[in-house]
């Protein structure tokens, strides 16, 4: 992936210098911290494909991370881009161009199925290894651990940007798969002039109950019809919230001249309906679909005739 | 601003504007009542298709018009209730029950035509 598509599709993390500015001053990184990992430089380019060795044996080793494992060419971009991470890290030029860098690695790692603790073990390993090496490497132990402390402010300022890349990447999916499932739901169908039926399959949330009223008193009003048959067979299980929500959906449809008739209730539902004390007095409900369809063609004055037996079953109004 | 009443044949059509205020409601209450002895009707219908709110002050009244001319021998029928509009009714627990409504006028008509009393009895 280009960097520049690492940017499109990060809109998160404002790529501003004035937000790198930010992520700088929460983990504290100062112009002395800079001047210590600089002396790390020699150190880390020496070793840099040992490091990134054991970043992703340990990944490997993990066995978390699968995807990112079978795919040669995936793999190399991934090493490539580490490699790029351990120079640019002691190159200690944090600007936006290192940002853009890490977003572009976490965004590999997410398509790869790299979850947060999983990077974050690795990475820690990574950052074991670095640190055992500088204090075999320098010679005063509390200067060893103040250049230790300085590098990982940057594997901190590092994390900081993966996780948030990491998180919203999650949350994109999540988004994504729910748009996917709310344009699935719940149609409204017109089967004869002023008959609707609305069949509800699923779970109803709060969120694809309003959708639902909202698409049913739309439709309506466009198809100007009378009545409306919902049939709730697919519906395993509705809690008082969502029934009271269906109660008002009928009112609602009421007051715009409409009449609905339930149908489908199961008998998991039923119980529950009235062991909640959710009052259904006033609204009409049939067994199935069929008998459903049935009553509110009969009360819109429609009759279902069969006019040839052998031909099979055909409608006339 | 008053609200205007029309009369076709035995039906009075009141038109809600936009926003009516309380005092215009009341006035619409009183003429009502009036008109159906005056002009013998048989059948009111209320249209609020241009309201995109309704209060419960103006659901009272619609109710108490609803009450009185039935019992001035007429029937009414309220219509055009916008979605939106129907849907924060029943949230606010205003429900009209017990009062016809239908989809806009044609149909509204149409309901209080194919009662047998003309749409005497209020339960559907």
């Amino acid at each position: 992936m280009s960097d520049q598509q690492s940017r499109l599709q990060l809109s998160s993390i404002p790529l501003t210098d004035a937000e790198v500015d930010r992520r700088k001053r929460i983990v504290d990184l100062s112009g002395e911290d800079i001047s210590r990992i600089v002396t790390l430089r020699n150190m880390v380019a020496e070793h840099t494909n040992r490091y990134v060795d054991a970043f992703f044996r340990y990944l490997d080793d993990l066995g978390e991370a699968p995807a990112l494992f079978g795919k040669r060419e995936v793999l190399e971009e991934a090493k490539r881009r580490k490699r790029e991470h351990l120079a640019a890290m002691t190159a200690a030029q944090y600007d936006r161009n290192y940002v853009e860098q890490r977003i572009a690695l976490a965004l590999l790692y997410s398509r790869h199925g790299v979850s947060t603790p999983v990077f974050l073990g690795a990475f820690h390993h990574l950052l074991r290894a670095l640190g055992n090496d500088i204090v075999k490497s320098v010679k005063d132990p509390n200067d060893a651990f103040q250049r230790f402390i300085s590098l990982k402010k940057v594997a901190f300022f590092d994390i900081g940007i993966m996780t948030d890349v990491l998180i919203s990447e999650r949350e994109r999916t999540i988004n994504l798969q729910q748009d996917a499932i709310r344009e699935l739901s719940t149609p409204v169908l017109q089967i004869r002039e002023g008959l609707l039926i609305l069949p509800i399959i699923g779970m109803i949330d709060s969120q694809r109950a309003k959708q639902l009223t909202d698409g049913l008193l739309r439709s309506i009003r466009a198809n100007r019809a009378r009545m409306v048959v919902m049939d709730i067979t697919g519906v395993a299980a509705v809690d008082s919230k969502v029934a009271n929500h269906l109660i008002q959906t009928i009112a609602a449809a009421r007051l715009m001249g409409s009449t609905v008739i339930v149908t489908g209730l199961s008998a998991d539902v039923a119980q529950a309906l009235v062991a909640l004390g959710v009052d259904l007095g006033k609204i009409s409900t049939t067994g199935d679909l069929q008998s459903g369809l049935e009553e509110a063609e009969r009360m819109l004055g429609y009759r279902v005739v069969r006019t040839n037996e052998t031909t099979g079953p055909r409608l006339s109004a | 601003m008053a609200i205007p009443i029309l009369k076709q044949g035995d039906v009075l059509i009141a038109s809600l504007q936009a926003a009516p205020t309380d005092q215009d409601l009341i006035q619409l209450k009183d003429e009502l009542a009036e008109r159906i002895g005056h002009f013998r009707s048989r059948i009111v219908a209320i249209d609020v298709g241009a309201l995109d709110v309704m209060d419960s002050f103006a659901t009272r009244t619609l109710r108490s018009i609803a009450h009185a001319t039935k019992l001035r021998g007429a029937n009414t029928v309220i219509v055009g209730i916008q979605p939106d509009v129907a849907f924060a009714m029943v949230q606010l627990g205003l429900t009209l029950d017990g009062i016809e409504t239908a989809l806009d006028l044609d149909e509204g008509l149409a309901l209080m035509r194919t009662r047998p009393d003309g749409g005497a009895s209020g339960d559907r």
